[in-house]
């Protein structure tokens, strides 16, 4: 589509992630490789800060602390002590991969490092099946939530609630939360996708200066997109564990 | 009409009309935070994170449209 705008040769713009090479049978697209690089730096940086753990933190220490601190406070003050504290982990692991995820993408060679007129490096989260694992796991783990907290019972019994209307309130109880799933993935994929698309028709007609006002939107977009994400999969949980309190 | 033609109609009607009621959502939610935190200037804090989901939920439906529309753009008409 946008193959030549303006004159100028640009690789082809595509929905799904590029493969680059096989490993196995297994394709290797370029959107696992970029996952494969924010993986990597994630990892490397936990173990920078741990190696120097001390009680006065230094500066990368305060940073992270800072930041940790900030999501513990949001998800506690979400759900509660008891909850937030076992679902922490996983949305802290939700967000600072959607965040680091989203900030790669802004780094130079991103979309313009091409190899056989596929580019090497895409945003992770512009690629489909990132954010739908990503929505599938908190789904499923909500589920298995409101199973421990509420009982098998208790579970069911949220789904044919009024009792009246039961064969009426099931299929939509379960079609809302199916709905998550969707609306979950398709609302990170469509943004950093979009994100991505417009980042780069801005580059191909404007190549100076004005991509920079766009790419200081994209990176507020993209904290904006993971404190959504983790906020709304915080939520979830808390709809799906809170009612046990609320029923005695 | 032409696929690729129709398909391009479709994906910028779908974007045009999309966007008018999350428009419309945001821009409520918005005045009405805004609203609150001139009432209240000390609420701002506890505002921001409910303003900023009602946002993403409101943004949410024009990025479906958008989803279709780049969908309907690199995917749809042959």
């Amino acid at each position: 589509m946008l193959g030549k705008l303006l004159g100028i040769e640009f690789h082809e713009i595509s929905m799904g992630a590029e493969k680059l090479f096989y490993l196995g049978p297994f394709p290797v697209t370029n959107t696992i490789l970029t996952t494969w690089m924010v993986m990597a730096f994630l990892i490397a940086l936990t173990l920078a800060v741990r190696r120097r753990f001390s009680l006065v933190p230094g500066a990368l220490q305060s940073v992270m602390e800072i930041v940790i601190e900030t999501v513990y406070n949001l998800v506690r003050s979400i759900t509660g002590e008891k909850v937030g504290r076992i679902i922490f982990p996983l949305i802290m692991t939700l967000f600072l991969f959607i965040l680091t995820a989203n900030w790669f993408a802004l780094l130079p060679g991103f979309g313009t490092i091409t190899y056989h007129h596929v580019p090497i490096f895409r945003p992770p989260n512009s690629d489909l099946n990132t954010t739908l694992a990503m929505a599938l796991i908190t789904v499923l783990l909500v589920q298995v939530a409101g199973i421990v907290y509420r009982g098998i019972k208790g579970y069911l019994k949220e789904f044919i609630t009024p009792p009246i209307l039961a064969p009426l309130m099931a299929p939509i109880h379960i079609i809302s939360e199916l709905s998550h799933i969707l609306s979950l993935s398709a609302r990170l994929f469509g943004n950093i996708f979009g994100g991505d698309v417009v980042l780069t028709v801005i580059f191909v007609m404007f190549p100076v200066l004005i991509p920079a006002a766009f790419m200081i939107l994209e990176s507020l977009f993209g904290l904006i997109q993971a404190v959504i994400f983790a906020v709304l999969s915080t939520i979830y949980f808390s709809m799906s564990t809170a009612a046990h309190e609320t029923e005695h | 009409m032409d696929p690729k033609v129709a398909a391009n109609l479709g994906a910028a009607f779908a974007m045009g009309i999309g966007s008018i009621g999350p428009g419309f959502g945001i821009g409520m939610g918005v005045s009405k935070a805004m609203e609150a935190i001139g009432r209240n200037p000390e609420a701002a804090d506890k505002l921001f994170t409910p303003m900023i989901v009602g946002l993403g939920l409101a943004e949410a439906v024009a990025i479906y449209c958008l989803v279709i529309a780049l969908t309907l753009i690199f995917v749809g008409g042959g």
